[in-house]
């Protein structure tokens, strides 16, 4: 029983380690794709001058955050200023062990897959909060004030959008709910429960901080926010964890709205690609709307959230209730 | 058995020092987050016992929601480290006897439970390897424990609805329009 114990520890590490791996390597090459094609959108040419067409930009990126002076301000918290970007990054990235890629591989297969979701998403507040605390400056300080409470409200639009597909499905398991697509009229949540799915896209840019709902972060206008004293390779972290979250949460949209890793037809020898593709569209919906829209205020943001999406997500999940009652 | 026994000690010493920790330690803050620390081992001491759904409850309210809120009013009021030293050690000598009356009720728990404990599978309702937690949760909540569980939610309605008419009221005594 030990050997098989641990080698089934040693290769659950190791798979873990390559998922992460091939989510760094998406997420570096999300910065490229956002700064390319929103240079696109407004007629520049984006970085075009490491390698062929930019294409080794992100490494460049990485390489000189890793340089430069890690400042650590004087009055600091230490001990939660270094653990505070810590905890962003884990929050956003756990997420991915849960997401259903394949049929066959998802790193943890739970009964509450999606409960824990949200709850990892309800952890990552307190990275924005104690970087805000630890930093001992009053900008930071409000910044994360303004930040977390951001990050609380949306929470809970995004709840009930994902609650009307539980519903739906008839499990919080994230595989169950990919099968029940499948064997669902329409093949994907997105068509009966499009009101949710608008939900949950606009709490999840909100929940990442992207514009137009990158209050904690507007460096045009205010002061940066619960970050503005990190420096070096601590802001690079709470960098990766914003792109992080983006890729956990468009990787949520699609297992829980457009039927996951299930296409119309099988592509022998690329099981991912459908997975990839709906993953791929979702975050140029991302970027699209980043180099679309303009920032919001603070007040039409909270207002927005409390009395737009939360009412609307309550009446979306009743009727789902009734329709599921009576069909 | 041996890697049980490792995890079950390093969570309930995951539960003990920072207990030990969020009562001593003189920084509000530190002592907000050693509590954090100890709910979250909590959450895992219940994955390990089978209970997927109480976990995830744990974090989502405990961790997400009531630590947080904990958070803010310790960042609002400010509270000076000294002075609340000074309150906790002069009201010491009562914490201890609360203590000691809850260790008394907690071994008589402990005695009642251990005396049930080969029995224990025939008092439970239900039976674990049928269906998953959340399933028999889910089913007790909303058959046997109705009125309960919809007296809970009227409760927490009623909560809402006070929030509300206390700020209602602040917002007319100001005569400010927000």
């Amino acid at each position: 029983m030990g050997v098989a114990l641990w080698s089934e520890i040693v290769i659950l590490v190791a798979v873990a380690l390559l998922l992460l791996l091939v989510a760094l390597f998406h997420v570096a090459y999300l910065t490229y794709a956002e700064r390319k094609i929103i240079a696109r959108m407004q007629q520049r040419l984006g970085p075009n001058r490491v390698g062929p067409r930019g294409l080794l930009q992100p490494i460049a990126d990485v390489l000189k955050l890793l340089h430069k002076e890690d400042i650590i301000p004087y009055g600091v918290d230490k001990p939660i200023f270094h653990l505070a970007p810590l905890v962003s990054l884990v929050c956003a990235a756990s997420g991915l062990a849960l997401i259903p890629l394949w049929d066959t591989f998802v790193l943890s297969n739970l009964n509450v897959g999606l409960l824990f979701l949200l709850a990892l998403s309800s952890l990552s507040a307190y990275g924005v909060i104690l970087s805000g605390w630890a930093s001992n400056s009053r900008y930071a300080f409000l910044g994360a004030l303004r930040a977390s409470a951001q990050l609380i409200s949306y929470e809970i639009a995004m709840s009930l959008a994902l609650l009307s597909v539980v519903l739906m499905a008839g499990s919080f398991n994230l595989q169950d709910i990919v099968k029940a697509q499948m064997e669902s009229p329409f093949k994907a949540y997105i068509i009966p429960q499009i009101i949710a799915f608008f939900i949950f896209m606009v709490s999840a840019i909100a929940e990442t901080n992207r514009v137009p709902f990158d209050l904690p972060e507007a460096e045009t206008e205010l002061v940066a926010g619960y970050f503005v004293e990190y420096s070096g390779i601590r802001f690079a972290l709470f960098y990766l964890a914003e792109y992080f979250g983006m890729v956990v949460m468009c990787a949520l949209a699609v297992t829980c709205f457009l039927g996951g890793y299930i296409g119309p037809f099988n592509i022998p020898g690329l099981p991912f690609f459908w997975f990839l593709l709906k993953l791929y569209v979702l975050l140029f919906f991302y970027i699209w709307v980043r180099a679309t829209l303009p920032r919001y205020r603070y007040d039409q943001l909270m207002g927005l959230g409390w009395k737009v999406l939360i009412p609307l997500g309550l009446l979306n999940l009743f009727f789902t209730a009734l329709l599921k009652l009576w069909l | 058995m041996i890697l049980e026994m490792i995890v079950f000690i390093y969570l309930s010493l995951g539960m003990i020092i920072p207990g030990i920790l969020a009562i001593i330690s003189k920084n509000p803050v530190h002592a907000v987050l050693w509590v954090l620390v100890l709910i979250l081992h909590q959450a895992f001491m219940l994955f390990t016992l089978g209970s997927e759904f109480l976990t995830a409850v744990q974090i989502i309210v405990y961790a997400g929601a009531v630590i947080v809120l904990f958070l803010f009013v310790v960042y609002m009021i400010n509270l000076k480290r000294e002075e609340i030293w000074k309150v906790f050690v002069k009201k010491s000598p009562l914490g201890f006897v609360i203590f000691l009356i809850f260790i008394f009720f907690f071994l008589k728990s402990l005695t009642f439970l251990t005396a049930l404990s080969p029995h224990f599978k025939a008092h439970l309702p239900y039976d674990l390897t049928q269906g998953t937690n959340l399933w028999w949760i889910a089913r007790y909540l909303f058959t046997h424990f109705l009125f309960q569980f919809e007296l809970v939610g009227v409760l927490l309605l009623v909560v809402v609805l006070g929030a509300v008419f206390l700020l209602r009221k602040l917002k007319e005594v100001e005569g400010g329009s927000l």
